[in-house]
């Protein structure tokens, strides 16, 4: 029982970090209706700022993840106005594509600039565990799933109270009727494009201490990110974070009770059932 | 502009036909490694040695008269790149044989295409036993394979306490299976009970979970075939599920790099383990110790096997070519068929249907030290058994 309990709460402490990205997807997804398939390489993009202050300006990653996400928000922003926005209105094919080849740009480009090799930043805390009765978690991984819990809470509480984040649901519920009542669409999709990049840049920076970095690190995230979404209803924020403790859960207990090459599949075969039984998420809320 | 353009074409074509005729006053030997991706640290090792040995080779004049150069191919860790460097070193580059690549699984993928240029490759650090399985005579590898590291670590374990329970725990690529099959082999020969054999994948972050299946197994041995990232990891986890076997063994590689007993890698958490080795800088064969002090001047940090099997796959291929005086590949090939060298820094070299036998040592980091503690002829110092709990530690 200890060791069920132990990987629940493994699971819970990783499933934090991918609510994280998952919040990301789906806040993209909820009001602009495009799927992110760059979101992957804009986690490693937060991840390698989050690297170069912890190398060249030995900034703690736990510091460092701060202006990693302000860096990836700028930067967020950007691309939608450049990319983002002239596909807007065009069909869901060229969205697709155009967001896979932002994701091939920045992968190559991270491969052109930082080389293929893996690298780690050994911080004191990772070495450090904390204890409660028999249960053991690694400081650093504690230190994540904190800050990772108020991000999340933090957005849902911007999400649901903020004059922006009622923008942000207007537009997501009709854009077509929203701009009407005023509201600045590009403005507003804009800021929910930067505000999804840089969840996804904190979430890297965040797991670059516990985690290796390359420029394909990203990958497996943006699959992940995705089944997050669809297990927590597409679109939903707060089903997303969901989403991700879910898949956080179901990886752990299936590396304890089946074996780690099965972690992987056990995710995809859970998106499968869910996208063919129950469309709307497990947790069968509509969007936000 | 269409003609002038065609001509330009031609003229280029021409070139590079011409160009690589013309440049024939060095030699030029291929060589394949990981300078970058998850097995950079072991290709930097490749690169190193393979510095060494250049540098003494043309000292001395290179070979049939002309200086040796090396036509790196960096396969990014990746089997696929590995097979895309044996094209551009053998069609384009035109090198006469080649050495490499770093990892079993690039190994593995090389052989076919390097067999179908009939060109000779030595093989200079994969372990996987299937890099030989095609019995091709252009393949040859100098260093011992996962059968040899398995029979190895079972002799040691048989002369100090014969533990009886074990558990496997690989990477899931080619160097983990194959090593996970000949301990598996070689455990059942001795009586020893297989309690859990676990395969993870490398990339990823968590591998509590396997460790806390291997914890529930109990097993006194543990068995890791890792590379250095995940052995790192591997560790670290290990200490905070508390996982306390009376042996911490493995298949060298991330277990005997020469990063990890220090910070940048396990640190710590390395010490008391187990591995297997090919060779240190204080083994007893003449020239390790020259070896050992020219790495160190040159770069500062004391060389681990992967480094050595470099230089001796290099010399050997120089030698072949001097004992060939030719550069066509099936001389060269015939000529690594007879070398017989008794006294090098890595031992005895002669090669058996393509594989050199070579002795397996096993060691145990001591005090952030790699000490060789079998077999008793090697030893430095004495095995310290059982691995201290973590929390006496």
């Amino acid at each position: 029982m200890v060791r069920f309990f132990q990987a629940c709460a493994d699971g819970l402490l990783t499933g934090a970090l991918y609510a994280l990205i998952g919040m990301g997807l789906a806040l993209i997804f909820g009001v602009m209706r495009i799927v992110n398939f760059a979101h992957g390489a804009f986690l490693m993009v937060g991840m390698y700022a989050t690297y170069v202050l912890f190398d060249y300006f030995k900034l703690n990653p736990y510091i460092g993840f701060l202006p990693a996400g302000l860096v990836l928000f700028i930067f967020g922003y950007v691309v939608y106005l450049l990319l983002i926005r002239p596909v807007r209105d065009r069909s869901h094919f060229m969205q697709i594509l155009m967001t896979t080849g932002i994701g091939l740009i920045l992968t190559d480009s991270a491969q052109l600039i930082f080389k293929a090799d893996y690298r780690q930043t050994n911080i004191d805390l990772i070495n450090r565990s904390v204890h409660i009765g028999p249960f053991g978690a690694n400081a650093a991984e504690v230190l994540s799933f904190a800050i990772a819990v108020a991000f999340v809470v933090g957005l849902h509480f911007f999400v649901t109270r903020s004059l922006t984040g009622q923008a942000l649901r207007a537009i997501s519920q009709s854009p077509e009727v929203a701009p009407l009542m005023g509201i600045n669409l590009t403005r507003i999709q804009g800021f929910s494009f930067a505000l999804g990049i840089a969840l996804a840049g904190v979430a890297g920076g965040l797991l670059l201490p516990r985690l290796y970095l390359f420029p394909g690190v990203g990958e497996d995230y943006t699959t992940k990110a995705f089944v997050m979404v669809v297990l927590g209803g597409m679109g939903s924020i707060e089903g997303a974070a969901l989403g991700g403790l879910v898949l956080g859960l179901s990886e752990s207990l299936t590396s304890l009770y089946v074996g780690n090459q099965w972690a992987l599949i056990v995710d995809f075969v859970l998106f499968l059932l869910v996208l063919s039984f129950k469309p709307s998420g497990i947790f069968g809320r509509q969007r936000a | 502009m269409r003609f002038k353009a065609i001509v330009a074409f031609c003229i280029l074509s021409l070139c590079a036909f011409i160009v690589p005729a013309c440049g024939q006053a060095t030699i030029k030997i291929g060589v394949i490694t990981s300078l970058t991706g998850s097995q950079a640290a072991f290709g930097e090792a490749h690169k190193n040695g393979y510095a060494i040995a250049l540098d003494e080779i043309n000292a001395k004049g290179g070979v049939l008269g002309k200086k040796v150069e090396l036509d790196f191919y960096d396969d990014q860790s990746k089997p696929d790149q590995a097979v895309q460097g044996v094209s551009k070193l053998v069609d384009q580059d035109q090198v006469p044989m080649l050495l490499g690549s770093y990892s079993s699984e690039s190994t593995k993928a090389i052989v076919p295409a390097v067999m179908q240029r009939e060109t000779p490759l030595i093989i200079p650090t994969a372990t996987a036993d299937n890099v030989m399985d095609s019995k091709s005579p252009w393949i040859f590898r100098i260093c011992a394979g996962a059968n040899d590291y398995a029979k190895a670590t079972i002799a040691f374990l048989k002369a100090n306490g014969a533990p009886k329970k074990m558990a496997i725990v690989y990477e899931n690529t080619n160097f983990g299976q194959s090593n996970m099959k000949a301990m598996t082999a070689a455990a059942k020969e001795a009586g020893i009970e297989l309690v859990a054999v676990e395969s993870y994948e490398a990339k990823s972050p968590d591998y509590k979970a396997v460790l806390q299946r291997v914890k529930q197994a109990n097993p006194e041995v543990v068995y890791f075939c890792s590379y250095l990232l995940d052995a790192t990891t591997l560790m670290r986890q290990a200490r905070e599920v508390d996982l306390n076997p009376k042996y911490y063994t493995s298949a060298g590689t991330g277990f005997a790099a020469a990063e990890f007993p220090t910070e940048k890698g396990a640190g710590k958490n390395a010490e008391y383990t187990f591995s297997v080795s090919q060779w240190l800088p204080e083994a007893k064969w003449p020239g390790s110790k020259e070896f050992d002090a020219e790495y160190f001047k040159r770069f500062n940090s004391h060389p681990q096997y992967h480094a050595m099997q470099a230089y001796s796959a290099l010399r050997v291929a120089a030698a072949a070519i001097d004992n060939a005086k030719s550069l066509e590949p099936a001389k060269i090939r015939d000529a690594i068929k007879g070398i017989n060298l008794s006294s090098t820094s890595f031992g005895s070299i002669k090669f058996d249907n393509g594989q050199n036998q070579h002795p397996v040592l096993i060691t145990q980091i001591q005090n952030g030290q790699y000490r060789v503690v079998f077999p008793s002829d090697a030893a430095q110092a004495k095995p310290i058994i059982p691995a201290p709990a973590w929390s006496k530690r």
